[in-house]
């Protein structure tokens, strides 16, 4: 065999074919995601919030279908809200958005506090129980939650005002919506409730750690 | 005049016999005196050295020159004249010898033996003495000398001792002792006193001026004294001083002090017993005192110091219990503690009662705080439900902090800009009320729609009586067709009335229901 001991090169002079023109593509839509299927998302609703989300239901469905541009159904016999994504979704997180706006509102949170979570990112909701804070049984976890919510629940509003968060209080659970942190400052004030402190002790603190979180 | 030749002894027995006024006047004496002068010169003429004239010449000269002439000579002779005097005033034992020669040559050697006479009667007795002892003249001038004053024999056998411990200076031709006394005359001779015979002098002296008590004098015979001692220590001194020994020398050195200090307190008191134990003068007196004062104070100075002035003292050092007799002088920091007696209780009782009368008590008064800003707005824990949405509540911050300018105005704002516009109208109203101080209507810029006609003229009645801002009937009310009151109504209409109104109704509360159903689920969480 005869090989050429001679490499063979390129010559770079003219004769170059030039190079394709780098290609732009448009962001992939929701719809295209995933190789063209698509993307569901099923907010399982609790008994207590069955009447709710039947009186609401327009509220809901108004904003995501139209806004979101989200398919949303309720699977009755699931008692599932299901939603989808269309063609012309613009993103992929509108789904999820529409998502925990529904799921915030099947925790307890009201129409206009959750569609918040629609129009900004930044919002979180975030759930713990009361056991998770202090063992308590019995009449003392009863006094908790009373010490919770306050006379008319007006210990609640003064959280909520001073820190710009929206509490549910669901018997041993509290979720709690709102930016990360505010949300850490209600957290807070609540586990001192919790543990114990009164109420006018909490309102104190509440009133510094507001004044600087709204600097 | 005539002119008789005399010779010159025999005229100079004429100038003698003569009488003093005699040479005043002019007269035959002249030639006399010149003839004289003549014989003296001549005669004279063999001692001079230098003599340039071999006789005075006299004749047909004037006085002045032969005055001039006798100068001459006279000035040659002068210093071996002295010489002589001075060797005759050393040894007055030649002038006899010379005398005898004297009188061997010549008998008509006045001078001389006028001389002879005053010293033939003191000093027989010494040349007597003398005859034996030829060789030393010194010695011998000496001895002579101090027969009168027994007290210079030691002074002399000393100073024989001291030639002899000299030997290694003296040599036959230097003498400390001729040295010596080559000062002593130099001095006797400057001072006026004999120094062979100062002690005899010196104490004649004493005893002429102690009668007198000049003090001077008696200061100078004290330094006399005092110089004598000195000068008799010095002697006994020197001796001691070649044959000193350390021990003699320092041992003996308070010795030699003492025996200074003894020599000089028995001099003095010597002399005090010299002066016939006379009463001492207040110099004296005021002397002793310095004298014993100056001992004491040197004792004390010689002496340890007392323990109080001897700086830092331990209890060891001083004697016991020395400290309490002391007056010791301490600083006392702390103010002593006020003595409590019946005025000062008084006083203080007084003072408590007028000041109550007053009702001036000293109380304490807050001080006055700065005047601080004012207080910061304290944002009110609001613990009501709040009305907006927390969508609204973010939204409402978001603007706040984009367009400051198109927030809306938060609760307290706005309770102030309602409270500010409630104010200003009640202002207006007094003010129009008054009517004397006229104050137009504060013109509140709003976009809102007012009926206010296009031109608004000036006028006479005030703002609030005039109807110039009032509506047009047909502005309060625009209803078309017949309007009836309800008493006029005829019972068809009024029929027709309420079935229109409950029409109304069911068709709004038709659109309420979601409203509702909204807040009975915001209730029940």
């Amino acid at each position: 065999m005869a090989e050429s001991t001679q490499m063979d090169v390129e010559t770079a002079t003219g004769g170059t074919v030039p190079l394709p023109p780098k290609p732009t593509f448009k962001p992939l839509k929701a719809h295209e995601m995933s190789d063209g299927k698509v993307q569901f998302r099923k907010i399982s609703v609790p008994p207590n919030r069955y009447s709710p989300l039947k009186k609401a239901w327009l509220d809901i469905y108004t904003p995501i279908y139209d806004q979101m541009k989200v398919d949303i159904r309720m699977n009755l016999k699931a008692r599932k809200v299901e939603l989808k994504t269309r063609a012309d979704t613009p993103d992929i997180s509108n789904l999820q958005k529409s998502a925990d706006f529904v799921h915030a509102f099947m925790l307890g949170f009201d129409i206009p506090d959750a569609i918040s979570l629609l129009r900004m990112d930044e919002l979180y909701v975030e759930s713990f129980e009361i056991k998770d804070v202090k063992t308590l049984k019995g009449e003392h976890l009863s006094r908790a939650i009373g010490r919770l919510s306050g006379k008319g629940g007006k210990t609640k509003f003064a959280i909520e005002n001073s820190t710009k968060t929206r509490i549910v209080i669901a018997d041993t659970r509290i979720h709690i919506l709102g930016a990360f942190s505010n949300i850490k400052v209600a957290r807070g004030s609540l586990c001192s409730l919790i543990m114990g402190s009164p109420a006018g002790k909490v309102y104190s603190k509440l009133r510094s750690v507001s004044a600087r979180l709204n600097e | 005049m005539a002119t008789v030749k005399y010779s010159g002894i025999e005229a100079l027995e004429k100038l003698k016999s003569t009488e003093p006024p005699v040479f005043l006047a002019p007269s035959s004496i002249s030639e006399v005196a010149r003839a004289v002068s003549q014989y003296l010169f001549t005669k004279l003429k063999p001692h001079d050295p230098k003599s340039q004239l071999d006789q005075l010449w006299v004749d047909g000269f004037d006085t002045e020159q032969i005055w001039q002439q006798i100068d001459m000579q006279s000035q040659h002779l002068l210093p071996s004249l002295r010489q002589e005097v001075n060797r005759f005033v050393k040894n007055p034992e030649e002038i006899r010898k010379l005398a005898n020669l004297a009188l061997k040559v010549s008998h008509e050697d006045d001078v001389d033996e006028m001389d002879m006479d005053g010293f033939d009667s003191d000093e027989d007795n010494e040349l007597e003495s003398n005859d034996s002892e030829a060789e030393d003249e010194e010695e011998d001038d000496e001895e002579e000398e101090e027969e009168d004053d027994d007290g210079e024999e030691e002074e002399e056998e000393e100073e024989e001792e001291k030639d002899g411990d000299n030997e290694g200076i003296e040599d036959k031709f230097f003498k400390i002792k001729e040295l010596e006394e080559f000062l002593e005359e130099g001095e006797a001779q400057e001072y006026g006193i004999d120094y062979k015979n100062k002690k005899g002098v010196a104490k004649r002296k004493n005893q002429n001026l102690s009668d007198d008590e000049d003090e001077e004098d008696d200061e100078d015979e004290d330094e006399d004294d005092e110089f004598d001692a000195f000068a008799g220590g010095d002697d006994e001194e020197a001796d001691k001083l070649g044959r000193a020994r350390y021990d003699d020398f320092f041992g003996g050195k308070k010795k030699e002090t003492k025996m200074k200090l003894k020599d000089l307190s028995e001099d003095e008191e010597a002399e005090r017993e010299n002066q016939g134990n006379e009463k001492l003068s207040t110099h004296e007196k005021a002397r002793l005192k310095l004298q014993s004062k100056i001992e004491q104070m040197e004792k004390a100075n010689l002496d340890p110091k007392h323990w109080t002035m001897q700086g830092e003292i331990t209890a060891a050092k001083r004697p016991m219990n020395s400290a309490l007799e002391v007056d010791l002088d301490f600083e006392h920091n702390a103010r002593p503690a006020p003595v409590i007696t019946e005025e000062v209780t008084a006083s203080l009782e007084d003072l408590i009662k007028s000041r109550i009368i007053e009702a001036r008590f000293d109380d304490v008064q807050r001080a006055p705080s700065l005047p601080t800003k004012g207080k910061r707005e304290a944002k009110e824990l609001d613990d009501s439900k709040s009305k907006k949405g927390l969508a609204e509540v973010y939204e409402a911050e978001y603007v706040q902090k984009a367009n400051p300018a198109f927030a809306p105005t938060t609760l307290s704002d706005e309770l102030k800009k309602e409270a500010s516009m409630l104010f200003k109208k009640l202002c207006l109203k007094l003010d129009a009320l008054s009517h004397f101080h006229f104050t137009p209507k504060p013109v509140i810029e709003e976009m809102s729609i007012q009926n206010v006609p296009a031109i608004a003229m000036e006028e006479v009645a005030p703002v609030a009586v005039s109807d110039a801002a009032m509506l047009a009937p047909e502005e309060i009310f625009s209803g078309k067709g017949d309007i009836k009151d309800e008493s006029e109504l005829t019972q068809e209409e009024r029929k027709r009335r309420r079935a229109k109104k409950k029409r109304k109704f069911k068709a709004e509360s038709a659109n309420e229901p979601a409203k509702k159903a909204r807040d009975t689920s915001a209730e029940n969480p």
